[in-house]
């Protein structure tokens, strides 16, 4: 069968090259009958060949897969093209946004950082102290932030006096008097009424306190609301500022009183200074404070400790001199730590 | 002054890309090199590659079809069909690996193949005026389209491979090595189908004959 079907691939590569089905079946006599009609169905599949397509079926055509591929070349580019180019809009919208936001936030913090209660940026100010604590993990450093945003409120009561400004106000400090209707908390004189808000009671000098209220034109402040805090609670670092300012001028307390009435020895004048209006003796103020002698007596001695190094000198000299000579520093510090606190530090 | 005309410069690139140009059933001498820059130049959908790669093949291709199906217009669509299948295919990295024509003859098979298919179940008739002219008489030539209508009904009747190695052999006029390595048959198989098909051919003109 294999001969048979060689024979006939001999037989069509003869007729392709020119012989007709005789010519080459009589070479095969033994196969002739049965390879004519293969052969003859072989001359009518090659009739059946087409020839060549026209010009202008070819040239249509063409344009037709040209176009095409330029299509495939278009949507090849545009998706990347459109991607990179939003990417690209989408990241400098962000960078544009993101320096805005910076520069203009920079700015406006900066703004807000000289602003006092009361003032339209003031509120600016409260919410960057706020995020800062809140993006300090450290606990040191976050104890030390609280403390310095405290001392900012008493620098902001400090300037609002100095103005005579009328502001809400909230700072926190040590209650260092308290006389009927008038305390001290943190050297600031704070009046209470009686639409004063006292929930946490009782609040005795040497406590821990917060006070809302508003300034007043005279230095004081008239609280609205006072409220006990804890034991542990950030209190104004105010011995700092004071030696801040008061560099130098250690040992010299007696000679310039009103100066040294603030800072070290600022809250311990302060406790006699409410007292001495009333009487010029310490014993007298003992006597005339009665129920609180005790607190007083017994703040007295933890301000001596921390009056500090402006006291120590005098405590070396006498246990009696010293309370006269405090005494008298504070006589003359408390007169002028009302309003001459304020007007120190302007 | 020489001036180049716009198929002179295709022409260059043809014979750049493919070497010698192909006569009708020339076995192609495409090297490995020239095939890889063709793909090459299909993939970056270089207009120049695709234009030469058209005008190289769309011929082979063309007839082809042409042959396997009694229908210009559907010829015509099916080939150009076949070449825009190829765009995409390599753009889809799924283009020939080897030999360009193999596949576009394969792709071609296969579109016919559905083409076909579809027409079996919408039978449609179709008259085609692109019989070959060999010059003969009127009488001759009605003599001729009526022979080969009767060549074509009965080649339709054959199956889709006997269709395809009488294409390739006597409508592209492939040497049997040539069938062998489009039907990726060995040779004796080739030699074996292509005789069956003719049988078989022969049969069905002689029963449409004597219907």
């Amino acid at each position: 069968m294999n001969n048979l079907y060689e024979v006939l691939e001999i037989c069509l590569q003869d007729i392709e090259q020119g012989a007709d089905i005789d010519t080459v079946l009589f070479r095969y006599p033994e196969l002739a009958d049965e390879l004519r009609p293969i052969l003859e169905a072989s001359a009518n599949a090659k009739n059946l060949a087409i020839p060549a397509p026209s010009v202008e079926v070819v040239r249509r055509n063409r344009t037709r897969v040209l176009q095409h591929a330029a299509q495939l070349r278009q949507a090849k580019v545009k998706p990347s093209r459109r991607i990179w180019f939003a990417s690209l809009r989408r990241v400098a919208v962000t960078l544009v946004v993101i320096a805005a936001l910076f520069i203009s936030g920079t700015n406006l913090v900066r703004a807000a950082s000289t602003t006092l209660p009361g003032d339209n940026l003031y509120p600016v100010k409260r919410t960057w102290e706020d995020v800062l604590l809140l993006f300090t993990f450290n606990s040191q450093q976050r104890e030390a932030l609280e403390v310095e945003h405290e001392n900012e409120r008493h620098h902001e009561l400090r300037e609002l006096f100095a103005e005579g400004r009328s502001e809400d106000v909230d700072f926190s400090g040590m209650v260092t008097s308290q006389n009927g209707n008038e305390w001290v908390v943190a050297g600031v004189p704070v009046v209470i009424s009686a639409q004063t808000e006292l929930r946490d009671a009782p609040i005795v000098i040497g406590s821990a306190v917060r006070v809302k209220g508003e300034t007043r034109g005279d230095g004081i402040v008239l609280a609205e609301r006072i409220r006990l805090l804890d034991s542990d609670a950030k209190l104004p670092d105010l011995d700092d500022d004071h030696d801040d300012e008061d560099k130098g001028h250690e040992g010299e307390n007696e000679q310039e009183g009103d100066n040294s009435g603030k800072g070290s020895g600022d809250e311990e004048p302060k406790v006699e200074e409410t007292e001495e209006p009333d009487s010029d003796s310490e014993q007298e103020d003992e006597s005339s404070n009665s129920g609180s002698d005790s607190s007083n007596s017994g703040s007295g001695s933890e301000d001596n400790d921390n009056s500090g190094s402006s006291d120590d000198d005098n405590s070396r000299d006498s246990g009696d001199d010293n309370s006269h000579d405090s005494g008298d520093d504070s006589g003359g510090s408390n007169s002028g730590s009302g309003g001459d606190g304020a007007e120190d530090d302007d | 002054m020489i001036t180049f005309t716009r198929n002179d410069i295709l022409k260059t690139y043809v014979q750049n890309f493919f070497g010698s140009t192909l006569g009708r059933g020339a076995v192609q001498t495409t090297s490995a090199y020239d095939e890889r820059r063709a793909l090459d130049g299909l993939r970056s959908l270089d207009s120049q590659a695709i234009g030469a790669i058209y005008d190289q093949y769309f011929s082979e291709v063309y007839r082809y079809i042409r042959y396997r199906i009694n229908d210009d217009t559907a010829a015509e669509d099916i080939a150009s069909d076949v070449f825009v299948r190829l765009l995409e295919a390599v753009q889809k990295r799924q283009g020939p690996q080897s030999s360009l024509k193999g596949w576009l003859i394969a792709t071609a098979a296969h579109a016919v193949n559905d083409h076909l298919r579809r027409q079996y179940r919408r039978p449609v008739e179709v008259l085609s005026d692109s019989l070959p002219d060999h010059g003969a008489s009127v009488h001759s030539e009605v003599d001729a389209r009526e022979r080969n209508r009767l060549v074509q009904s009965a080649y339709a009747q054959l199956t889709a491979e006997q269709q395809h190695v009488l294409a390739l052999r006597f409508g592209q006029g492939y040497s049997v090595e040539e069938t062998a390595a489009h039907l990726k048959k060995n040779i004796n198989a080739v030699k074996a189908l292509q005789f069956r098909a003719l049988a078989s051919l022969q049969r069905q003109i002689g029963e449409v004959n004597y219907e």
